[in-house]
């Protein structure tokens, strides 16, 4: 059983240092590489209502958890400035966002589109799955890693996803560990 | 022995040289690197007092006796400030894991009332060794998540 969030949860958490207690930035949004099916770093806002952008970033590397009601860091160091990040995190190359893109199985069954990438609660980024919204009108979560190729477009994922698909992140904490093993992955 | 804080809170703090009462014990103020009790607040508002651990004679449970009146002071900067208000305690404080949930607040702290260590904090449903504490700002404290 693992607990999982998904990127909009992640947005608008206070980042918080390990030594001082303090909330030094907020969670603006994530940066997933498809390639690498994980979350690479997260871009910061100032904390506060309408505080507006911070520059620094927070590579994955730096974070010490991400969690349900904020992001761990040691210390202040870890908020890294765009030119001192790796170049990925720093000047992320656009077009990478997977939200909208298809789901294909390997024979060609659409599952849907990506709403929102999955993230394992505790971790600094590893990525667990996608929301998508279903060819049926509705919400389902599929596992990860399940992707075999990835375009700006489109995903294709082993054909045993489609029995995957979970309708809420509780079926798919379980399920993860499932499909893990039924692919030989651990 | 050890002392909680929500026992101990409203104690009469009583002056070791003329036995008079100075006031009524309202906050505690932890050192949270040394995990050590390092200041007490006596009386509340703008008439709060600060006493340094290293300043009594002994904590006692139906007293804290102060090494002597002199010994009291009011707030001289912005930290001892918050500190007279309540601001810096850690009971009331928001607590989050290490992995970054939420498990507050702090409800009581227990310490060691011959050294003034911090032994424990008390969260709403369960107790972490004081050795567990991590770090404490204006946000949060921060707590190491048991090892699973």
């Amino acid at each position: 059983m693992r607990l999982l969030v998904t990127g909009s949860d992640i947005r608008g958490l206070p980042v918080v240092t390990i030594d001082g207690g303090e909330d030094v930035a907020e969670i603006r949004d994530l940066i997933y590489s498809p390639e690498a099916g994980r979350v690479i770093g997260l871009t910061l806002n100032k904390r506060g209502f309408l505080a507006g952008r911070r520059r620094e970033v927070l590579p994955a590397e730096t974070i010490h958890a991400i969690g349900a009601d904020a992001v761990m860091i040691d210390d202040e160091s870890s908020l890294t400035l765009p030119d001192d990040a790796p170049a990925d995190v720093g000047a992320p190359p656009s077009g990478r966002d997977v939200t909208g893109d298809e789901v294909l199985t390997e024979g060609g069954m659409s599952l849907g589109h990506v709403k929102d990438v999955v993230v394992l609660v505790g971790s600094n980024g590893e990525v667990a799955g996608y929301e998508i919204a279903t060819t049926s009108g509705g919400t389902g979560y599929i596992p990860l890693p399940a992707q075999l190729a990835v375009s700006g477009t489109t995903l294709v994922v082993p054909e045993a996803t489609k029995d995957f698909i979970k309708n809420d992140l509780v079926g798919l904490g379980a399920a993860v560990d499932d499909f893990r093993a039924k692919l030989g992955i651990s | 022995m050890s002392e909680r804080f929500a026992e101990a809170a409203g104690r009469k703090v009583v002056s070791r040289t003329t036995a008079e009462e100075l006031g009524k014990l309202t906050h505690i103020v932890v050192d949270v690197k040394r995990r050590q009790v390092e200041l007490l607040v006596v009386g509340k508002g703008r008439k709060a007092l600060l006493l340094a651990w290293e300043d009594l004679s002994g904590f006692g449970p139906d007293a804290v006796m102060a090494s002597s009146e002199n010994a009291l002071f009011a707030a001289r900067d912005e930290r001892e400030r918050a500190a007279a208000d309540g601001k810096i305690d850690l009971v009331g404080r928001r607590a989050l894991s290490d992995m970054g949930n939420d498990i507050g607040p702090i409800t009581d702290i227990v310490f060691d009332p011959d050294t003034g260590a911090l032994e424990t904090l008390v969260l709403d449903d369960h107790e972490e060794p004081a050795t567990s504490l991590l770090g404490a700002g204006s946000y949060a404290a921060v707590i190491r998540a048991p090892a699973k």
